[in-house]
C-alpha cells in the first residue's frame, strides 16, 4: 500500500496555509525576499519545500465568447514518484523511497553532487547554494507525521480541503470519478502516469500546460533505462575482462611465436 | 643539498634544480603558476562560503562548467590512456609502445584533474567517500565513482612502474610482475565508467534535447572515449614538440588514428541510425540553436576527421594534427553540448559560467600541464624504448 | 523559540563568516526585514559579536559536522514546531485551520508570512463575523474576495496581518514644502488612539490627537465628525425623498458609509445596490469639501492639497482608491485627482507619533482648525454601530415633521448595543410607522438582505457596519485586546455616547457651520452641487469577480 495526495486545483484560493505549515513543521526559513513561496513568482527553493504559484489563465466559456482572465493557484512540491529518479540517481543512497510512499532524504549520506536535481523529471530537489555545508532539500511528505498517523502538515492546514490524503489507488479512483462526473474538469489526472506514476495526483478545470505543469515528462518510469543499464553493467565488466584476458594471452603468445620464428630465421 | 637557480637568458627562463630534480620556469609557466594560485584562492573561498559565492550555478542549472568540463570532457579526453594501454599491453601491438608512457601520464593527470574539479564542485566534499560505504548501486554515477577511483589507483600503479625506474628502484620488479593484471583491469574499469558517464544522462529523458538523448547514449560515450585517445595523442605531439623539440614518430600516430577512425565510423553510423530509429532526423533541419550546434559537432568533430583518416591526407603531419584537434574538439563539444547546450531549453534559463568558474577550470588545467612538463623533464616519459617485459 | 536547527551548515556558516553575521535564529523571532524597526536591527547586529553563546554554537556546529562525517543521522525534515491543533490523527481534521487568502495587491491589509502560525483566527473572523471566506463558490474567478474590513488583523495573535503601511507616503508629503497637508480624523480614532499609549480603553484623546498631528507637522487638522453631520443632512434628505417617493429608488435605504459593507453588497447582493444610499461616506464628503470649499476659502490650489484621513478602518484605504472617488477631480476636469489622497489607520498614526518620539501622554490638547470641524453629538456617534441610524433618524424626523425629535429619539436605545442585529419601530407623524434595523458584522447581514431580496422586507432604513460594534472596533484600531473583547467595545462606545450626551447641539441640522456651508456653498441638501460632490455611485459589475454560495 502506498499513500498519496489528491489535489483538486479548483478549490485552491491561494492563501498559502500549506506553505506556512511546511515551513513551520520542517523549521524552514522564510526567504520571500529571495524566492517567494506564494504569488506569481513563487518557486521551489532550498527553504521552500512547497509553494503556491498563482497563474493567470485565459478562459473561454460557452456563454461568453471573449476569453476572460481567471486566476488559478497551483501547489507545488515533490510528487513522490513511484520510481523516483532522485533515489535511482543517488550513488550514496541519500534519497530513499519508503514503503509507505514518501521519498526521504538523508543528509548525512549526501555528497552534494546534485545528480538528483537533474534526474528528477519535475526539477524538485533544490540545493543550498549559499551554504558552506549545503544539503539538498525537498518535500518529505512529512514522513515523521505519517508515522504517527497524522496528516502531512500542508494537508492538515488547508482551509478549503484542496488536498485529500489517502491510499493512492483509492484517490486515483476518486479522481477519475470526479472528473467523469463534472464536465468542468479537464479529463486528465496529472501524476497518474507521469514518470511512471506519482503519489501526488492533480485534477484541474484548466489545462495543465497553462498551469505550469511539465507535460513532456515520460509516461514510464524515468529510471527504466538506467536501472536496466546498471543491472547489465557487472555482466559487461566480467565478460569484457575475460575477453581482454583471452586476447592478452593470445596476442602475447602470438608475439612470442613470431619472435621465436624470427630467431629461427636468423 | 640546496635549491639552485640558474637564469637562462636565451629562453627568459629560470632553471630551478634540487638534487637530481630540475624544472625550468619560463614566462608562460610563471603565468600558469599564477593561474594556479588564483584558482587555489577561489577554491578556498568557495569552500568557505558555498558554491553560490563563486559560480553562476543555480537551482535551474545545477551542473555547470566544472561538471560538464571536468567530469565529462576531462574524462573523455583522458580516455586516450586506456585505449593505447589496451592496444599495447593487451593486444600487444608493439609499434605503439613508444607513445605508451606518455598517454598513461596524460590519462592519470586527466583523472587527477577530474577528481580535483569534482571535489571543488560537489557540495558536501567532506562526504566524498560516502558511496564507498553507502551503495547507491542503481545509479550510473555509482559505477563512475567506483571505476574512476579504482582506475586512478591503477593508473598510479602503472605510472609507478615508470617512476620506480628512477626512484625506489627496489619495488620496480613487483610492479613489472603485476603489470598485466593492472593493464587488463585498467581497460575494463575505464570502459565501464566511460559508458556510465553517458548512462548518467539516461535519466534525463525529456530534459536533454532529443538530438543528444538516446537510450543508447552510453554506447556513444564509450565509442567516443575510445576514438578520442588517438586524437588527443596527435594534439599532444604538437605540445611536446613545442616544449621539448621532441618529434613524435608518425607511424604509431597514424596507426592509432586509423584504428580510431574505424571506431569513429561506427559511431557515426550508430548515431545516424539512432536518430532514424527515434524518428528524429527532422530535428536536424529545425535550424534551431541546438540543431546547428549538433550539425557542427558532427561535421567538424566526426565527418571531416573521418575524411582525413581514410584518405592520403593522413600521411601529412599537419593533417594528422588537424585530425587530432578536430576529433578531440568534437568530443569535447559533444560533452559540453550534452551537459549545457542540450539542457538549456528545459532549464529555461541561459547559463554562462562566471569568471571564477573559468579561472578555476584553467587553473586546474594549468596545474596538470605543469605537472606534465615536470614529469617529462624528470622522468622517462618521452622515451622510445620500453624497459619492462 | 527553537534555535537548534536541522542543518549543521548554519553553524559552520557562522564560523566562516567570522561571527559577524547576526544570530541565525534572529529572523525567526523578529522580522528584521521590517524597515520600520531600524533600532531593533542595529541591536541584533551588536548581539552578533563573538559571545559565549555563539562560541558554544560554533563548537556544537563542528561537532555536528564530525557526527555527519562519521555517518549517523536521520532523515531531513520535521525539525520545526507545528501548532498542536494540527497534530490530530488523519481522520479528525482540525476545525479551525489555515488562514485567509490575501491578494498581494490588496491596498488595505498585508501579511508577514514569517509571523503566521496558522492559528486559524483570521479564517474565523472572516468567515463567521464577516461571512466572506467560505461564502463563495470555488474555483475563484479573478479575485481573492476581501471586503478590506481588516477584522482579521485584530484577531491575528502574532500581528502577522497588518494594515498596508502608508506612513512613508505621509511623511514624504509632510516634508514637501509645496504641499499643504490637511488631515481629517474619524469619529472613533479619538477613543482608540490613547490605548496605543497605555491609556485606559475608550479614553477620549481628541485634543491630544490634534496636538500630535500638529506636532508631526500637519498644516490643518479637520474633524470628520463635521462631515458626519453633513452626511446626515444628505442621507436623511435622501431617505425622506425615498419615503415620500420623490426618488425613484427602492426602500429600504441602506447606509453606505461603511466601505466594507459596500464591497460586501457589491460582491454578494449586486441586485440590492439601488438600495444603497448614494450619499458618500463622511471621509469622502470631507475630502470633497477640503478640495473645494476649504481650498476656495483658504485660497489654496486644490492640486497642492494633500488630503489625509486618519481612520479606524483598513477598508477606507480601499475606499479612497476606488475609481469613482474623484468627485472633485471630475468637477475640476482633472480626473486623476483623488478626493482623499491617503488614509492612515489609528495604528499607523500611533506608530508615527512613536517614531517621532512625541510624548503623547503629556501633550497639551489642541483644538481642530476652524472651518469644517464643528460637530454635533449626532455626528460624534457615527463611530458606533447604530450611530448613523440614530443621527439620521433625528434629522429625518425634523425634515419630515419640521419639528425637532422627541427625547426618546435622542436616547434611541433599541439601536444601541453590541448585538449583531437590532431593530426598532418608530412613529413619525405624516409618514407613520418606520421600521429601522442596524447590522454590525456582515455575518449578520444575510438575515435582512435575504428578506429584502425576496421582497418581504418590513424595513425602511437599515444601517450596515462591517465591524462588530461599528467603527470603534474597526480593522485599523489599536489591538488593545486579542481578540477584541466586548468590554473593549463597550468602553469605546460609552466614551463616544458620552460625547453626544455632553454636547449642546445633538442634531446635525442645527450645526451652525453646516448651516453656513449650505448657505454659502451647497445650497440645500441634495442640491445639484451636493449631488455632484457628496454623492456617488456603485460598481454594479463587481459581483462578476465572485460566485456567491447558494447556501452556507
Amino acid at each position: 500500500m502506498a499513500v498519496g495526495v489528491l489535489v483538486d486545483l479548483t478549490k485552491c484560493i491561494g492563501c498559502g496555509s500549506c506553505t506556512v505549515a511546511c515551513k513551520m513543521y520542517n523549521g524552514n526559513k522564510w526567504i520571500d525576499n529571495r524566492v517567494p513561496s506564494s504569488g506569481e513568482k513563487a518557486e521551489l527553493a532550498d527553504e521552500n519545500w512547497t509553494v503556491v504559484k498563482k497563474h493567470k489563465v485565459s478562459k473561454t466559456s460557452v456563454s461568453d465568447s471573449d476569453p476572460k482572465e481567471v486566476w488559478r493557484f497551483v501547489k507545488r512540491q515533490c510528487l513522490h514518484c513511484k520510481d523516483p529518479g532522485c533515489v535511482s540517481s543517488c550513488f550514496a543512497k541519500a534519497f530513499q523511497k519508503t514503503e509507505e510512499g514518501p521519498v526521504i532524504y538523508y543528509p548525512h549520506n549526501c555528497v552534494g553532487c546534485r545528480y538528483c536535481m537533474l534526474a528528477c523529471p519535475f526539477s524538485v530537489p533544490k540545493f543550498e547554494w549559499n551554504k558552506t555545508i549545503p544539503v539538498l532539500t525537498k518535500c518529505m511528505l512529512c514522513a515523521g507525521r505519517l508515522k504517527k498517523g497524522e496528516l502531512p502538515a500542508c494537508v492538515s492546514a488547508c482551509p478549503t480541503n484542496v488536498m485529500k490524503f489517502g491510499e493512492r489507488e483509492a484517490l486515483l479512483a476518486e479522481a477519475k470519478r470526479i472528473i467523469a462526473d463534472d464536465s468542468r474538469y479537464v479529463q486528465y489526472i496529472y501524476g497518474e502516469e507521469e514518470a511512471g506514476g506519482t503519489s501526488w495526483l492533480y485534477i484541474s478545470d484548466m489545462p495543465f500546460e497553462q498551469l505550469g505543469f511539465k507535460m513532456n515528462v515520460p509516461k514510464k518510469p524515468i529510471t527504466r533505462y538506467s536501472s536496466k543499464y546498471m543491472h547489465f553493467t557487472p555482466i559487461f565488466g566480467a565478460v569484457w575482462g575475460i575477453i581482454l584476458t583471452g586476447i592478452y594471452f593470445f596476442t602475447k603468445r602470438r608475439a612470442k611465436v613470431k619472435k621465436e620464428a624470427g630467431k629461427k630465421d636468423t | 643539498m640546496d635549491f639552485n637557480f640558474v637564469f637562462e637568458p636565451d629562453r627568459w627562463a629560470i632553471r630551478v634544480s634540487y638534487d637530481h630534480w630540475s624544472f625550468r620556469i619560463t614566462p608562460v609557466r610563471a603565468f600558469l603558476i599564477a593561474l594556479i594560485a588564483a584558482a587555489g584562492c577561489i577554491m578556498l573561498y568557495r569552500f568557505a562560503f558555498g558554491l553560490e559565492s563563486v559560480s553562476s550555478l543555480s537551482d535551474r542549472w545545477p551542473w555547470g562548467l566544472w561538471k560538464g568540463w571536468a567530469v565529462f570532457a576531462g574524462a573523455a579526453l583522458a580516455g586516450g590512456g586506456y585505449f593505447t594501454t589496451c592496444l599495447v599491453h593487451v593486444f600487444h601491438i608493439e609499434r605503439l609502445k613508444p607513445i605508451c608512457h606518455r598517454t598513461l601520464l596524460i590519462s592519470l593527470l586527466g583523472y587527477t584533474l577530474l577528481l580535483i574539479g569534482l571535489f571543488v564542485e560537489i557540495g558536501r566534499w567532506f562526504n566524498f567517500w560516502r558511496p564507498f560505504v553507502s551503495w547507491g548501486h542503481e545509479s550510473p554515477l555509482f559505477e563512475v565513482f567506483w571505476c574512476v577511483s579504482l582506475y586512478t589507483i591503477i593508473q598510479f600503479l602503472e605510472l609507478t612502474e615508470i617512476m620506480t625506474q628512477k626512484v625506489l628502484r627496489k619495488f620496480h620488479w613487483i610492479l613489472v610482475r603485476i603489470f598485466p593484471v593492472l593493464a587488463i583491469v585498467g581497460v575494463v574499469l575505464p570502459s565501464m565508467h566511460q559508458s556510465s558517464l553517458g548512462a548518467i544522462y539516461l535519466m534525463m529523458e525529456g530534459r536533454l534535447d532529443p538530438l543528444w538523448w538516446s537510450p543508447y547514449i552510453f554506447l556513444f560515450y564509450l565509442l567516443s572515449s575510445l576514438y578520442v585517445g588517438p586524437a588527443m595523442l596527435a594534439v599532444e605531439s604538437v605540445i611536446v614538440s613545442k616544449a621539448f623539440g621532441h618529434v613524435t614518430p608518425m607511424e604509431p600516430l597514424k596507426l592509432l588514428a586509423r584504428i580510431g577512425g574505424v571506431l569513429m565510423l561506427i559511431y557515426l553510423v550508430l548515431k545516424i541510425a539512432d536518430l532514424v530509429a527515434a524518428n528524429e532526423l527532422g530535428l536536424l533541419l529545425a535550424n534551431s540553436y541546438e540543431s546547428n550546434i549538433f550539425i557542427a559537432e558532427m561535421v567538424f568533430g566526426v565527418i571531416i576527421p573521418l575524411a582525413i583518416v581514410f584518405s592520403p591526407l593522413i600521411n601529412s603531419r599537419p593533417c594528422l594534427i588537424a585530425y587530432g584537434f578536430l576529433a578531440s574538439g568534437g568530443v569535447f563539444l559533444n560533452r559540453m553540448n550534452v551537459s549545457i547546450t542540450g539542457m538549456a531549453r528545459d532549464a529555461g534559463v541561459f547559463y554562462f559560467p562566471s569568471l571564477f568558474e573559468f579561472i578555476v577550470m584553467f587553473g586546474i588545467v594549468a596545474g596538470v600541464v605543469l605537472v606534465y612538463l615536470f614529469m617529462c623533464e624528470n622522468f622517462n616519459i618521452l622515451t622510445t624504448e620500453e624497459e619492462h617485459e | 523559540m527553537v534555535t537548534w536547527r536541522r542543518k549543521p551548515s548554519i553553524k559552520i556558516h557562522l564560523l566562516v563568516k567570522g561571527l559577524k553575521m547576526r544570530p541565525d535564529n534572529s529572523d525567526n523571532i523578529i522580522d528584521l526585514k521590517n524597515d520600520e524597526n531600524p533600532e531593533i536591527l542595529v541591536k541584533q547586529d551588536n548581539e552578533g559579536a563573538v559571545s559565549r553563546r555563539n562560541f558554544i554554537r560554533f563548537a556544537a556546529g563542528t561537532g555536528i559536522v564530525a557526527v555527519s562525517a562519521v555517518g549517523c543521522g536521520g532523515p531531513a525534515g520535521g525539525e520545526g514546531w507545528f501548532p498542536a491543533q494540527y497534530n490530530e490523527q488523519g481522520n479528525f481534521p482540525p476545525h479551525v485551520r489555515g488562514r485567509v487568502p490575501i491578494n498581494p495587491g490588496n491596498v488595505s491589509i498585508t501579511r508577514d508570512n514569517a509571523k503566521c502560525i496558522l492559528c486559524g483566527q483570521c479564517t474565523e473572523a472572516c468567515s463567521k463575523m464577516e461571512a466572506v471566506m467560505f461564502h463563495y463558490e470555488l474555483p475563484l474567478i479573478d479575485d481573492i474576495p476581501c471586503i478590506n474590513c481588516g477584522q482579521c488583523s485584530l484577531w491575528c495573535p502574532t500581528g502577522a496581518i497588518t494594515e498596508v503601511d502608508d506612513t512613508a507616503r505621509f511623511l514624504e508629503a509632510l516634508e514637501d514644502p509645496n504641499v499643504h497637508v490637511v488631515v481629517q480624523t474619524a469619529p472613533s480614532t479619538r477613543v482608540g488612539l490613547g490605548e496605543e499609549f497605555g491609556m485606559p480603553a475608550g479614553t477620549n484623546v481628541e485634543g491630544s490627537q490634534v496636538a500630535a498631528l500638529k506636532a508631526l507637522g500637519v498644516d490643518t487638522v479637520l474633524d470628520t465628525n463635521f462631515a458626519a453631520d453633513l452626511t446626515i443632512m444628505e442621507e436623511a434628505k435622501e431617505l425622506v425623498r425615498r419615503l415620500k417617493r420623490e426618488l425613484d429608488e427602492p426602500i429600504p435605504q441602506f447606509t453606505s458609509c461603511c466601505p466594507g459593507w459596500v464591497r460586501f453588497c457589491e460582491y454578494f447582493y449586486p441586485d440590492l445596490i439601488p438600495n444603497l444610499s448614494t450619499t458618500r461616506s463622511p471621509m469622502g464628503i470631507l475630502g470633497a469639501m477640503i478640495k473645494t470649499y476649504y481650498a476656495e476659502k483658504r485660497g489654496i490650489d486644490p492640486k497642492n492639497i494633500f488630503s489625509v484621513s486618519i481612520m479606524p478602518c483598513t477598508a477606507k484605504k480601499y475606499e479612497a482608491v476606488r475609481p469613482e472617488m474623484n468627485n472633485v477631480g471630475r468637477k475640476l476636469g482633472d480626473p486623476l485627482m483623488r478626493d482623499t489622497d491617503l488614509v492612515l489607520t489609528t495604528r499607523e498614526l500611533a506608530r508615527l507619533i512613536k517614531m517621532r518620539k512625541i510624548d503623547f501622554l503629556n501633550l497639551e490638547s489642541a483644538p481642530y482648525d476652524k472651518m469644517l470641524s464643528e460637530y454635533t453629538g449626532a455626528g460624534a456617534i457615527f463611530g458606533v454601530t447604530g450611530g448613523v441610524m440614530e443621527a439620521a433618524v433625528r434629522t429625518a424626523y425634523t425634515f419630515i415633521t419640521g419639528e425637532n425629535p422627541p427625547a426618546s429619539l435622542l436616547e434611541f436605545q433599541p439601536v444601541r448595543g453590541l448585538t449583531g442585529m437590532r431593530e426598532a419601530e418608530l412613529e413619525i407623524p405624516s409618514v407613520g410607522k418606520v421600521n429601522v434595523a442596524v447590522i454590525a458584522g456582515m455575518g449578520n447581514a444575510h438575515k435582512i438582505l435575504d428578506q429584502v431580496r425576496a421582497g418581504k422586507s418590513k424595513w425602511q432604513f437599515v444601517e450596515f457596519m462591517a465591524c462588530p460594534g461599528g467603527c470603534i472596533s474597526g480593522g485599523g484600531q489599536p489591538r488593545t485586546a486579542l481578540p477584541p473583547s466586548p468590554e473593549l467595545h463597550t468602553a469605546r462606545i460609552d466614551s463616544i455616547y458620552s460625547l453626544d450626551e455632553k454636547s449642546t447641539i445633538r442634531l446635525c441640522h442645527e450645526n451652525p457651520e453646516i448651516k453656513t456651508v449650505y448657505k454659502d456653498y451647497l445650497g440645500e441638501p441634495n442640491s445639484e452641487l451636493a449631488e455632484q460632490l457628496l454623492h456617488t455611485h456603485f460598481d454594479k459589475d463587481y459581483h462578476k469577480h465572485l460566485t456567491p454560495k447558494k447556501s452556507v
